[in-house]
């Protein structure tokens, strides 16, 4: 093994005897140039909204739902595909994403997601991911398209200006601590589902159910705290 | 109508400037009046206008003006809530436009088909009518006249409408709108059981484990029901709730089994439930042996089409739809074992896990089920079956008539049951379940009404869609429509509805509060006195009959549907109507009114006026001299006690939040059949289905058939029609309210956003909605309420200016001639 | 069948003035909410989004549940989650401002008040509704209590 690694080393440093500097500095870049395009053509192939809706469990569940919500209509003709917010914009963090994403393809060779109960049992647990990373790069995806800087409080509503003036200016929340669930229906936020997480402790997650619908079990709760 | 659209604004002006002066800016005003005298409201007890679930409501009245609603606290069924319309119940009978005086279409001063409509008096309304009445039945007997009713007359409205079409003018072409609301349930109730309606009420939403909605969108159409059934899951995380419907709508919002199939596969699904029930073995034998027999339904019916459709000349058993052999349960297996989980999901479109979790609620014996259903059953060509089917699973496991067991037949109409099926308004019925075509029946109303044997005619009338049919052939030519919006509500409004009423021959009279749009295809317009505005019974769903009294004055020279009635009953002598033979044999009924003859008969008037309350008005007791409503009820409820069908004394009624009948020994039933609750099940029979033979019900063999029209190319959309939370049925009454107007303005088409991007539409696009017999413009949208599935459209019916009954198909259940408005092809055009 | 796209009072008067016309397709022209001859189409009116003032209306009588005065659009109310809460919930409207849900909707079916707002009332859109800036086609002459009291006042003075 050792040897091989050594003969290797060794044609890499003889300078070549048949092909001149300028073909190998040309050609390297060349094909420099056809791999490296070729690698980002790919990676972008597999960015477009196209892509994500090839399989199946995307296209019927999430994408499903992204078609009535104001991310895919809306007055003024902008639309985010998956790839807008589901993977970030800057190259390292892309990557990043993208080997991440290797789980999901994983998921899909393994049919982990097949049926639509299977896509609801897990709708948590993915969601959660994705408000993790979310909250992580403070709404990076969201912030892309949609800045503090650039609303017009006049063009909102009152309520939504007051919102954004009082936590979103002053950083003591970000984008998907109040929108989650804006472009997918949201999971079981109940208590029992969510259960007693790091989060919730920690206040961070503005989770949308503050309602706990099992009346039993809250009753429960309540008289053993007593 | 003599109010110009200027005059219109100008009042409208002066109202609006009335509301902002009783919003106190002033510091004078802000003082809040505390003088007990102003202040207190006069509160009333009456069950709302709206649907069939029956909610009590609390009205307070001041200076005979309705000025509050709210939820009635003491009434078990809505104990407290109301749901959005009923919360706005306090304005219904205020809408600027209410009709005050008769109008009749006019040329040069005398009626013409083709004149305008001017004011007239009662006296002239009624002659006008009174004549084209006569004519008719002196052309054609009772054929030519015919009276198209509803589930929203009060149980004696109908009950003095069936008297005097029936035996009055001797016609059965008599129906209610129920029609195309409940039809197919009432047959399935008496294919199945003997007897009309469910069998266990609303308590089953405080017991059952499981619910299922074959179709029902209860979270919009029965609102207050649906707190209950959310009540109950939210409350106990072990119940779940399946929801199947042909589009995703509001109640997906709580289902744990969410389901949407394929338009009309619904009877392959409840087939795959039997079969799944039998294959695991999981039938209660016992329950099948002492209760059940089976039946080989008649198959091939047809599609309740006109004869010469050719759907109606192919099917090969059209004219004898509701046929049945015996069979055994060997026989019965072996046909529902064709209907395996594959089939059944691949015909569906549903997932194979969803179908087995469905089944096993059924199949479980330790899961109690409630199935509801309203018109996706019922507006079903198929709608009977339907109904059988799913009695045929709570059947096979015995899960019925005990609490929390409940196949449960939801209404659309606050007195389908209590006034269309109860009193039996429809075509072919009599009071308290009996039908014309029994001379035994016949002989029993003549018994109780104190007429002439062979006065009620044995001949079926005309049912909805025939009586239709009929005014465009010319052969019902002078008809009646009280308290409902048939040009808005009957199907294929342009070749059908439409050409009815305006066919020359015809004389159209419509009894309504508002101008809708069948008054505008009317020649005679009648103003009524609506809710509140008179004294009034209700019977919901649950058998619950409900009374209220008269809170309020009818404005105008508006009249109620039975002043109406009675009043026009004053001009017809027997003489007149009836034939020489019976009144040769009953020469003592010569020479009488049909006043005299029904109303006066020493039954319907045998209460004095002083029985009426000192607390509130009576306008027709006070106009016909004696208690007119008690009457006609307690001559009514002749026909039900000691029958299965009891009703309370009278009185009871108004100090009651309403009760549930048989009322025996003057105690309600909850759930009957069932010895521990009914009084009429026998010694030795804990369960008796004591409305068929041996107190057996029929469990019926029925497979799956196509629907009468599907999506083609040229046509390639199924359109399904229904309504919304926020408006009722036309909305007559809810459009009218600003509140509920401004929460849904127009109907919408809900469509997928894919379909809508293939056809290059947006959200908000206007489209043409156009199918082989008419076609409507409304708006494109891809999101709200229903999220429907690709190849399919939802339009709402309750928007006047856009009337999507120009575009449905009048193809009926064969058996129950309830038309199917949830099924038919159209394509969609951009205009 | 191309349908005329002529402006609604044109389309009537030609009807007032056809007398056959009349008789086949009833005309007349008093149903307050058609807005076209009953054989004919208006054009749908245009759809607008929900009103978004956030000024609470003037209810009718107490016991009306007020209107949603903003938009609800993309909300969820399911058995999932509920959108709603997340800003008239007890603990939320510190943050939100808004009010909140009514000590009513605490009490269950049997009177009990509860420790959270009751199952039956759940689903908030049974009652609440967002609005729409369509004036409906008829007025309400409703005439509420207050209005009512001070037209007894006035009354009284005469």
């Amino acid at each position: 093994m050792w040897k091989l690694i050594k003969r290797i080393w060794t044609a890499m440093r003889r300078p070549s005897a048949y092909f001149s500097l300028g073909f190998l500095t040309l050609g390297g870049f060349i094909c420099g140039i056809l791999f490296w395009g070729g690698f980002n053509t790919a990676l972008e192939a597999t960015n477009t909204e196209q892509f994500c809706i090839g399989c199946h469990e995307m296209e019927a569940n999430v994408y499903a739902d992204l078609q009535t919500t104001v991310h895919w209509n809306n007055s003024s003709g902008v639309r985010a595909g998956c790839p807008d917010c589901h993977v970030p914009h800057d190259w390292v963090n892309k990557i990043g994403r993208k080997v991440a994403a290797s789980k999901e393809v994983w998921g899909w060779l393994f049919g982990t997601i097949d049926t639509e109960e299977e896509f609801e049992a897990h709708r948590l647990t993915m969601a959660r991911r994705e408000w993790a990373r979310f909250r992580a790069n403070d709404s990076l995806e969201c912030r892309n398209c949609h800045s503090y800087e650039a609303m017009d409080f006049a063009e909102q509503s009152q309520r939504a200006a007051d919102q954004h003036e009082r936590f979103l200016a002053t950083g003591e929340r970000t984008c998907i601590d109040c929108h989650a669930g804006i472009a997918h229906r949201l999971p079981d936020m109940s208590e029992q589902a969510m259960g007693t997480t790091p989060e919730r402790v920690a206040g961070r997650l503005r989770e949308v159910s503050a309602y706990h619908p099992d009346r039993q079990e809250l009753d429960a709760y309540l008289s053993a705290r007593q | 109508m003599k109010m110009t659209r200027r005059e219109a604004l100008k009042a409208q002006a002066v109202a609006t400037a009335a509301t902002a002066a009783g919003i106190p800016f002033s510091a004078e005003a802000q003082n809040l009046v505390t003088d007990r005298d102003l202040t207190e409201l006069k509160w009333s007890k009456a069950p709302c206008r709206f649907c069939g679930t029956g909610c009590s409501v609390m009205v307070a009245t001041k200076d005979n003006r309705v000025v509050a609603t709210h939820g009635d606290a003491k009434a078990e069924v809505n104990r407290g809530l109301n749901c959005v319309k009923g919360y706005f119940l306090s304005k219904i009978m205020y809408g600027r436009d209410r009709l005050t005086r008769p109008l009749l279409r006019k040329r040069d001063g005398v009626f013409a088909k083709d004149g305008e409509f001017e004011e007239v008096s009662w006296d002239e309304a009624f002659d006008v009518m009174a004549e084209r009445f006569k004519a008719a039945l002196a052309a054609k007997g009772g054929d030519g006249v015919g009276m198209f009713g509803s589930g929203q007359w009060t149980v004696w409205e109908g009950y003095a409408a069936s008297k005097l079409m029936k035996a009055g003018f001797r016609s059965n072409n008599i129906d209610p709108n129920a029609r195309h609301c409940m039809a197919s349930a009432v047959a399935g109730f008496m294919r199945t059981f003997g007897i009309d309606e469910p069998m266990g009420c609303y308590d089953d939403f405080e017991h059952a484990d499981a619910f299922v909605l074959w179709g029902a969108n209860m979270a919009e159409m029965h609102p207050i029901l649906w707190t209950r059934l959310t009540d109950r899951r939210l409350s106990h995380p072990h119940v779940q709730v399946a929801v199947l419907s042909t589009f995703e709508n509001r109640s997906f919002g709580l289902a744990d089994i969410p389901m949407v199939f394929t338009p009309h596969t619904d009877l392959a699904i409840l087939n795959y439930i039997a079969n799944h029930i039998i294959q695991t073995g999981r039938v209660n034998e016992d329950f099948l042996r002492d209760n059940v027999r089976f039946l080989r339904g008649q198959t091939d019916i047809g599609y309740g089409l006109r004869p010469d459709h050719p759907l109606e000349v192919a099917a090969s058993h059209a004219d004898a739809a509701g046929a049945s052999e015996e069979i055994d349960f060997d026989t019965f297996a072996e046909f529902v074992s064709d209907y395996t989980l594959d089939y059944v999901s691949e015909l569906t479109g549903v997932s194979p896990s969803k179908l087995e979790a469905l089944a096993e609620l059924y199949a479980d014996p330790e899961t109690k089920v409630m199935s509801l259903w309203t018109m996706g059953f019922n507006q079903h060509t198929r709608g009977v079956w339907c109904n059988n089917l799913v009695y045929n699973i709570h059947l096979l496991t015995g899960k019925i008539s005990t609490p929390g067991n409940s196949p449960f037949s939801l209404t659309g109409q606050p007195s389908a049951c209590g006034t269309a099926r109860e009193v039996g308004t429809f075509a072919h019925r009599l009071p308290a379940d009996l039908v014309v075509t029994d001379p035994e029946h016949r002989a029993t109303a003549e018994r109780i009404w104190k007429l002439p044997e062979g006065t009620v005619p044995e001949k079926v009338g005309a049912h909805a869609v025939l009586q239709n049919r009929q005014l465009k052939d010319g052969i019902i030519n002078a008809y009646w429509v009280q308290v409902n919006n048939n040009m808005q509500a009957a199907p294929n409004m342009m070749e059908e509805t439409l050409p009815g009423y305006r066919n020359p021959e015809n004389f159209i009279v419509v009894s309504d509060a508002y101008p809708t749009v069948t008054c505008e295809a009317a020649d005679l317009i009648l103003p009524t006195a609506m809710w509140v505005e008179k004294e009034g019974a209700y019977g919901n769903a649950e058998r619950r009959t409900q009374f209220w009294h008269q809170l309020v004055d009818a404005p105008g020279e508006a009249r109620s549907d039975l002043w109406q009635l009675m009043e026009f009953s004053k001009r017809f002598t027997t003489d007149e109507v009836w034939p020489a033979e019976l009144l040769d044999a009953n020469p003592e009924y010569r020479g009488k009114t049909l006043y005299e003859v029904l109303y006066e008969n020493g039954q319907v008037n045998a209460y004095p006026l002083d029985d009426t309350s000192d607390d509130y008005a009576n306008d027709e007791a006070r106009h016909f001299g004696f208690y007119v409503q008690k009457g006609l009820f307690e001559e009514y409820a002749r026909f039900g006690r000691d029958h299965g069908h009891d009703l309370a004394p009278f009185d009871r009624y108004h100090e009651e939040r309403g009760l549930r009948w048989p009322v025996v020994d003057g105690e309600e039933t909850r759930w009957r059949y069932n010895r521990d609750y009914d009084p009429y099940v026998s010694e030795d029979r804990q369960i008796e289905f004591y409305g068929k033979p041996e107190g057996r019900a029929n469990i019926f063999q029925l497979p799956y058939e196509p629907p009468a029209e599907s999506p083609d190319d040229e046509y390639p959309f199924w359109l399904s029609t229904g309504r919304v939370l926020e408006h009722w049925h036309s909305g007559s009454m809810t459009q009218r309210v600003p509140e509920l107007h401004k929460a849904v303005p127009n109907a919408l088409v809900y469509m997928h956003p894919l379909d809508a991007r293939e056809l290059g539409f947006n959200r908000g696009s206007e489209v043409r909605i156009v199918s082989r017999r008419g076609s409507i413009r409304s708006r494109v949208e891809t999101a709200g309420r229903n999220r429907v599935p690709r190849g399919l459209i939802f339009v709402p019916w309750f928007d006047a200016t856009q009337l999507i009954n120009k575009v449905t198909l009048d193809a009926t259940d064969p058996i129950s001639k309830q038309t199917d408005f949830k099924k038919c092809a159209v394509r969609l055009e951009a205009v | 069948m191309r349908i005329s796209n002529a402006p609604l009072h044109a389309a009537l008067i030609v009807v007032m003035t056809a007398g056959a016309a009349l008789t086949q397709t009833g005309g007349g022209g008093v149903a307050t909410l058609r807005g076209a001859p009953l054989d004919q189409n208006a054009e749908a009116p245009a759809m607008r989004p929900q009103v978004n003032t956030d000024i609470r209306q003037v209810r009718n009588y107490p016991e009306q549940p007020p209107v949603i005065p903003h938009a609800i659009e993309g909300y969820q109310v399911d058995i999932n989650a509920n959108r709603c809460l997340t800003c008239h919930a007890r603990t939320r409207i510190g943050d939100s401002q808004a009010p909140m849900v009514s000590v009513t909707h605490y009490v269950d079916r049997e009177g009990q008040a509860l420790a959270q707002v009751s199952p039956r009332r759940y689903f908030c859109t049974q009652c609440h509704v967002p609005q729409h800036p369509d004036e409906p086609g008829v007025e309400n002459v409703f005439i509420d209590i207050d209005t009512l009291l001070s037209q007894e006042f006035e009354g009284a003075g005469d």
